[in-house]
């Protein structure tokens, strides 16, 4: 998702707020149904696959259902939440998501915000920068996160072990988790840098070269003027960014689960083999539903909790 | 401007992107050219070359089907996409009509959308829709979440587009028609374009869903596929293929991004950052 | 008409000229199209499972690892074989294959071909092969070099198919009924403690805790081990990989865990079965049943180093000349040591294997016992999330 959001939004705002009551012309009310109506494809294909769905999920997880077990269908009402939330595993892998997504994240928009800046004021090169900015973001992630795993891995041919004489790393838990992130950090910084890079457009270039004449240097003007002006940018990144790791699966499925050792879990991973694996619809679906709830609190969070808006933007 | 004698300073940053971005990409198309017998030797780069992994990769029906899957799929599912987001991004481009915000708003929220959460209901309803292990059975799910990127971003070229022009046109003599296909069609391109491009590179990259809605060479994406590659024997690990497949699949992105990345730079920012 | 077979790709192509024989055999009544699945089980089974609960009508025969079957015929996804063609079945074959393709009595699967594993070792270090384990330790720890014992010992199903081993050579058994847990204290503290001494003493290989079979074949075939308890698939790959090392190689069968109890080495092994969902099920018993007849597992035998299920083949002298330790194979299959049949295998198996590896980390045996009790039967009732 990109600042796009912002500046639709915010323009939405201001037609609105300029428009008179509507007198509903025939003009408008045509204008009305046309509008209904080219967008309503698109509304219902998005709800039905989304909505009902996740109401679905909502009543298999309070059914004990098991594809292994046909015959055995029934009710439990809440019993399945019972065993997930008191499941060391899933504690452990709530852990597992949390410390990857925070740490992916504040990576990112550390190393984002430098590509950024790179990308705003690069004057030699600014196409090739651009393209070899943008691979990452575009390779199939699953084909991303094999190059780490392989290049990391001891027993599957890496070239980091032998090159840096350590033992296999994909076998000690923290060291693979080193490498998920370095395979997060590397595939979506660039998508961060653009986030950034929208709001970085819109500082004003009068304002830093006025601070310049005054004196500030280049910290001073990055840290007073442009990250404060950029703030609602950055934290609808981090809104996106934060939403999106949490809900990480790719990487970990193939870098924590290289099948030697499963030594990374996260929640969506640990909803799939639920599901997938193990057949067994009913956990698998309190597992989904409960991911779900923590995706919905961490928008809430971000929303209320530090303002950020994604109706909002460095528009203003 | 940041002048001429600056530029050894660009250079050097503009080299550390590069060696960053495409360190890995330069690895694993070291790895696919090492022989099947060096694969796990452990180094960078090989020690004698050859294409014997692509060959092998080839040879296996899974490969070929899964990249005529993944290609028809995507292709599929963008193409609706557009068409359905380019209706609903006109409308909330150029009408006023109640719920606007409302729907850019659910579009954001299903952006959002944790795929796991919904994985098990499509299965179990796939499942007895005969859907299952389907084209449709993935382009579905595809389009869903596709729709809000394609309908975000449209919508934000689209507001750029001066429509006036049209009404102009019409002044000028033009039917409606000929108006909207000699004028607008022109200008709304790059939206389109754009976008496409978005949406496929989307389509193509997806795991989540392609691993549990496919299971045969009916409708197995190559990511899933890659994850599943059978090695030598029951007991070897096919890292020889994965990373010749792997190649094969970045190519054709790194030359769209090489390309196109002025469209999708633009794109991505929502026309914040032009050339 | 056609009927699909899905299995993995055996190697040397002896599945799909099977396929071919069979489909000549049927004198034009049906024609049987090789499908390949994934190489590991886990993947395989993924990929059916799923297409078995969405009623795939396309899996007519499918190879099932031998675990699979009590947990597809509660499920319903296999059919039970009918009289005429079970009969057929059971004719000439070895017991152990035959148990692991029966469930509640009936069978359902046919066996297509088994596997064991043996105890491999360096005929110039070791003069007089162990018989026991702690035997095993014991002189592994006197040799200079190459002291090293390889097994299986990450946290997957190979390590469960260790503990199963020593439990039941112990007298014990991980399940009393298909619901019920066994793990008896004597014979589980028994196991727990030669999984410990092992992996604690200086006979144990660095990576145990991350090996599974190829790496074990790797080390052994490369000569840094002296004993090696694995499949005979490393046979062929050291008369390859290493002549030096293969001329010294020997064997013997599985060591025992008490010296008066004879061993219950493992049973592994793929049995053909037939979809419940298929549209042709008399045609799709009478393929699977020709495709493990006495000329195709002789062909999986030679061709693909497969153990054949049927008594006979054991002493046919061209796969004897081939596996000289024909024999071994079919006493062990005689003894075999059948995984526990229950729909809840895989939970069972990963509560296992989830506990005791890695095998250095079992501590205090008696309280691993009884934690590994517990964690059984919570994966018998189907709780838990895995």
């Amino acid at each position: 998702m990109s600042a796009a959001a912002e500046s639709v939004a915010a323009r939405e705002g201001k037609d609105e707020a300029k428009a008179p009551k509507p007198r509903l012309t025939e003009r408008a009310r045509a204008d009305r149904k046309l509008g209904w109506m080219l967008c309503a494809p698109a509304v219902i294909v998005m709800l039905a696959v989304t909505a009902y769905p996740i109401l679905y999920a909502v009543y298999l997880s309070l059914l004990r259902a098991d594809l292994r077990f046909p015959g055995q269908r029934e009710f439990i009402g809440l019993s399945n939440y019972g065993t997930v939330l008191s499941s060391k595993l899933w504690w452990a892998d709530v852990l597992h998501t949390t410390v990857i997504a925070g740490v992916s994240v504040a990576l990112e928009l550390v190393i984002g915000m430098g590509l950024a800046l790179l990308l705003h004021r690069v004057v030699v090169g600014r196409g090739l920068v651009r393209t070899s900015a943008l691979i990452p973001y575009g390779i199939v992630t699953v084909v991303a996160a094999f190059a780490w795993r392989l290049a990391f891995s001891g027993s599957e041919g890496g070239f980091v072990p032998k090159a840096l004489g350590i033992a296999d790393p994909l076998t000690s838990t923290w060291q693979t988790y080193l490498v998920v992130i370095f395979a997060e950090v590397w595939k979506t910084t660039p998508f961060m840098a653009l986030l950034l890079l929208a709001g970085l457009a819109l500082v004003n270039d009068d304002l830093l070269e006025a601070a310049k004449v005054d004196g500030a240097s280049a910290w001073q003007r990055f840290w007073r003027i442009t990250v404060p002006l950029m703030k609602p940018a950055i934290l609808v990144a981090l809104l996106f960014r934060a939403l999106d790791a949490f809900r990480i699966f790719d990487s970990v499925y193939i870098i924590g689960q290289n099948g030697t050792n499963p030594k990374i879990e996260t929640v969506s991973v640990l909803g799939y083999n639920q599901l997938l694996n193990r057949l067994n619809l009913g956990l698998g679906s309190a597992v989904s539903v409960l991911v779900f709830i923590m995706v919905i609190a961490i928008a809430v969070l971000f929303v209320k909790g530090l303002g950020t808006s994604p109706a909002a933007g460095g528009d203003e | 401007m940041s002048g001429r004698k600056d530029v050894p300073k660009w250079v050097a940053l503009n080299t550390v992107v590069l060696i960053a971005a495409l360190f890995p990409v330069f690895w694993i198309l070291m790895l696919s050219l090492k022989t099947p017998a060096d694969v796990l030797d452990g180094r960078l780069i090989p020690s004698k070359f050859s294409f014997d992994n692509y060959t092998t990769i080839f040879e296996q029906n899974v490969f070929t089907k899964a990249l005529i899957n993944s290609l028809g799929i995507a292709v599929i599912a963008t193409l609706i996409a557009i068409v359905l987001a380019a209706m609903a991004a006109y409308a909330i481009a150029r009408l006023d009509f109640p719920g606007k915000g409302l729907i850019l708003g659910a579009a954001l929220a299903i952006a959002m959308f944790p795929p796991i959460s919904i994985v098990g209901p499509l299965f179990n309803m796939w499942r007895s829709l005969n859907l299952f292990d389907t084209w449709p059975g993935l382009i579905i799910p595809y389009l869903t979440f596709a729709l809000p990127l394609a309908i975000y971003v449209m919508s934000a070229f689209f507001r750029e587009i001066p429509w006036e022009l049209e009404q102009a046109a019409q002044v000028d003599g033009a039917t409606p028609a000929v108006a909207f296909r000699k004028v607008m069609l022109p200008l709304a391109a790059p939206a389109v374009f754009t976008t496409a491009i978005l949406v496929f590179i989307f389509c193509w990259n997806d795991f989540v869903f392609a691993v549990s809605l496919t299971s045969t060479s009916r409708a197995q994406t190559v990511p899933a596929a890659i994850s599943q590659f059978p090695g030598a024997s029951q007991f070897q690990s096919p890292v020889g293929s994965i990373a010749a497949a792997a190649v094969i699949v970045t190519i054709p992105i790194v030359i769209i991004v090489l390309i196109f990345q002025r469209r999708i730079v633009a794109g991505l920012t929502s026309g914040a950052v032009k050339g | 008409m056609t009927l699909k077979w899905w299995a993995y790709n055996e190697p040397s192509g002896s599945f799909t000229a099977a396929a071919d024989r069979c489909t000549k055999a049927s004198n034009g009544r049906y024609r049987i199209d090789f499908n390949p699945l994934g190489n590991d089980p886990d993947t395989q089974r993924q990929s059916l499972v799923r297409r078995l609960a969405a009623k795939d009508s396309s899996i007519d025969m499918m190879s099932m690892d031998v675990i699979w079957t009590a947990e597809f015929a509660e499920a319903d996804w296999i059919k039970a074989w009918p009289k005429k063609y079970a009969d057929q079945v059971k004719q000439g074959t070895l017991e152990g294959p035959l148990k692991t393709a029966t469930y509640n009595g009936k069978l359902y699967a046919a066996p297509a071909n088994s596997n064991t594993q043996l105890l491999w070792y360096r005929k110039d270090l070791v003069k007089n092969p162990p018989k026991t384990w702690n035997d095993m330790i014991d002189q592994a720890l006197k040799l200079k070099q190459a002291g090293t014992i390889e097994i299986q010992g990450a946290q997957y199903e190979g390590t469960t198919v260790w503990f199963n081993s020593l439990i039941q050579s112990a007298g014990g058994n991980i399940l009393a009924a298909p619901d019920k847990a066994g793990l008896e204290p004597a014979p589980t503290q028994k196991a727990l403690q030669v999984m410990k001494r092992l992996a604690t003493s200086k006979a144990a290989d660095p990576s145990l805790e991350n090996q599974k079979e190829d790496q074990n074949r790797l080390a052994f075939e490369q000569g840094d081990a002296a004993f090696q308890v694995n499949y005979p698939f490393i046979y062929p790959s050291a008369k390859a990989g290493n002549p030096k090392v293969f001329k010294q190689i020997g064997w013997t069968v599985y060591p025992r865990v008490d010296p008066d109890k004879k061993a219950r080495p493992p049973i592994g092994g793929f049995n053909w079965g037939v979809g419940a969902y298929t549209k042709h099920p008399t045609e799709a018993f009478e393929a699977a049943s020709c495709l493990r007849n006495e000329e195709n597992q002789r062909g999986f035998a030679l061709d693909g180093g497969l153990p054949p299920t049927l008594s006979k083949l054991y002493d046919d002298p061209k796969f004897v000349k081939q596996y000289p330790f024909a024999d071994e194979i079919r006493t062990s299959l005689k003894n075999a040591a059948v995984r526990p049949e229950t729909p809840l295998y895989a939970d069972v198996s990963l509560a296992i294997y989830k506990t005791v590896s890695p095998p250095g980390a079992i501590g205090n045996v008696k309280a691993m016992a009884k934690t590994l009790q517990d964690r059984v039967k919570l994966a018998l009732q189907s709780k838990g999330l895995l």
